[in-house]
């Protein structure tokens, strides 16, 4: 029996899969160790995010909303590392607090790392509140009593004796929370939060889309969008942070995947003029 | 009532009470299924009926001038209630979890070699972790082998190990772009090309095309009409045009999608608040 030979546009559209995997692996390898910097736009919700956190105050209170576990690392460390730089370099005080499990030791010691770089101490200038089983009940809480709803840090120091927390009663007395979060919480803090609390937002890429329109309403007052947002922020804060290592990997593997589509429908292109000969 | 934990009389006390509410709670479970079908029903019903009824009216009446009204008060130990709840069912799953592989071992059911491993890595990964979190607390002693132990498992084990699996998506997204985005009809080009402008122009080479390749003004004096030369190249940049697709085409819609779900879930609400829904009772 004689087989039907392929042809070349047959074979590119019946390519092994793992041929497309391998191109993506040396490409994000290729371009994450290339010394090649190109300067970022700073998109309007980035500035926006940034020019809020420049009206803080040093003594400014602020609740880091910390909810990501490892699988968003690349994309919500670069974001929470950067922020939290911002506000040690404002000398604004702030408190974290993790709905997610692993975000609780992720961005306790992410802060750890910083604040020795900065010299924070920890009770006097920032603290962790640790993990909560539901958001909601956590804002309510803490707006109505946060002593009452918090009771003890992460290492067990009652909250009423964390000097961090001096002149602070409840959520009314911050300035800001900034949302780190792979998941849909930010319409919680919206929703349920004291109306004087600004929020900042800090998703995925995949889920700033939907943000946009609380953007445009001003129920979020700025955001930054995955590593790409942290590297806008880290070009306005002047450092080589995570997110401007990470932008090389992100913005050619955008490059490869338009140009594998583009041969993929030249391929099939081809392969119907083929037919119609 | 207010306890004085301070003292070793006010911490019995308060574990007195903690013991009387557990015999209390595990009196009543028997004492329930003992009730009919109806019964039971009914009872789930009210609860969730009246449970509803106080966060409703709660969020909806009037805000005094202290931003509260005269239910206010109640919210904090109504969430505790909840807090109590939601840790319950995380001690559910655990038990269910541990029940199920426990008895794979028992009954060396097929594969039963991974349920040992899934309960090696969850009583090692457990140990360490609460030891760790007792250590921050300083009740117990952290001696340097848990340290380097609890960062073994955390930092160089499970943080790798979520994050590699998390990446593995892209691969898949790569693999099915390539096969997927196919101009085969009007739609699908207008989203091929819609993603390809904003695939690019998010990402700084998008401006460095624009600014260098197509030499495309990087900005528009304020002065400049709207369809004047100018403003026209300077919104062909890729940039631009990703950022109008994201806010004046995107935003709208995603409103749209989120008023739809928004509605789809007060109702879904009310039918669970009102016991309609099928499977509550």
């Amino acid at each position: 029996m004689q087989t039907e030979r392929k042809s070349f546009w047959d074979r590119l559209l019946t390519i092994d899969r793992r041929w497309l995997y391998l191109a993506l692996f040396v490409n994000i390898v290729v371009f994450l160790l290339l010394p090649l910097r190109l300067p970022a736009v700073v998109s309007g919700p980035v500035r926006k995010f940034y020019n809020a956190m420049e009206r803080l105050q040093p003594g400014d209170m602020v609740m880091v909303s910390s909810n990501w576990s490892a699988s968003t690392i690349a994309e919500n460390q670069p974001q929470l590392e950067a922020v939290l730089r911002h506000l040690m370099r404002k000398k604004v005080r702030f408190t974290i607090m993790s709905v997610e499990a692993q975000a609780r030791d992720l961005s306790l010691r992410l802060a750890q790392r910083l604040a020795k770089e900065y010299g924070y101490e920890y009770g006097r200038d920032w603290a962790h509140f640790g993990f909560y089983t539901d958001l909601i009940v956590a804002i309510k809480g803490m707006t109505n009593d946060l002593h009452d709803t918090v009771k003890q840090d992460v290492k067990g120091t009652p909250t009423r004796e964390l000097p961090v927390l001096q002149g602070i009663q409840s959520l009314k007395d911050y300035k800001m929370v900034i949302d780190v979060t792979p998941s849909g919480t930010v319409p919680d803090w919206i929703s349920y939060r004291p109306k004087n609390l600004i929020v900042l937002y800090c998703p995925t890429s995949v889920m700033a889309a939907e943000a946009y329109t609380f953007l445009d309403s001003g129920q979020i007052e700025g955001m930054l969008t995955g590593a790409k947002g942290a590297q806008e922020y880290e070009q306005l804060l002047g450092v080589v942070g995570l997110g401007t290592r990470f932008i090389n990997g992100i913005q050619f593997s955008h490059v490869l995947i338009i140009l594998t589509i583009l041969v993929g429908n030249l391929a099939l292109l081809m392969k119907r003029l083929a037919q119609e000969a | 009532m207010l306890i004085d934990m301070g003292t070793t009389g006010g911490r019995v006390l308060m574990a007195l009470i903690v013991l009387g509410f557990f015999v209390l709670a595990f009196g009543l479970i028997p004492l329930l299924q003992t009730l009919p079908p109806q019964g039971r029903r009914a009872l789930i019903a009210i609860v969730t009926f009246l449970a509803g009824l106080f966060f409703a009216t709660e969020f909806f009446l009037p805000l005094t001038e202290d931003d509260k009204n005269f239910l206010t008060p109640g919210v904090v130990p109504a969430q505790r209630v909840l807090q109590v709840i939601g840790s319950l069912a995380l001690g559910l799953g655990t038990y269910g979890l541990i029940r199920l592989h426990l008895r794979n071992v028992v009954q060396k059911r097929g594969q039963w070699g991974y349920s040992v491993v899934l309960m090696l890595a969850f009583l090692t990964m457990a140990t360490f972790s609460i030891w760790n979190t007792l250590a921050e607390k300083k009740l117990v002693a952290q001696p340097e082998f848990q340290k380097r132990g609890f960062t073994l498992l955390f930092d160089y084990t499970l943080v790798q190990l979520d994050a590699s699996m998390f990446s593995i998506i892209a691969f898949y997204i790569y693999s099915a772009a390539f096969r997927a985005f196919r101009v085969r009809s009007i739609e699908a080009s207008i989203l091929m090309f819609t993603a390809i402008v904003v695939m690019l122009g998010i990402v700084p080479l998008g401006a460095y095309l624009s600014d260098h390749l197509l030499g495309l003004p990087t900005q528009v004096s304020p002065e400049a009409h709207p369809f004047s030369l100018e403003s026209i190249l300077y919104s062909l940049r890729l940039t631009e045009i990703a950022s109008w697709l994201l806010n004046q085409l995107n935003a709208p819609v995603q409103r749209a999608i989120e008023f739809g779900v928004g509605i789809g879930g007060l109702a879904m609400a009310i039918r669970l608040w009102l016991s309609l829904e099928r499977g509550i009772t």
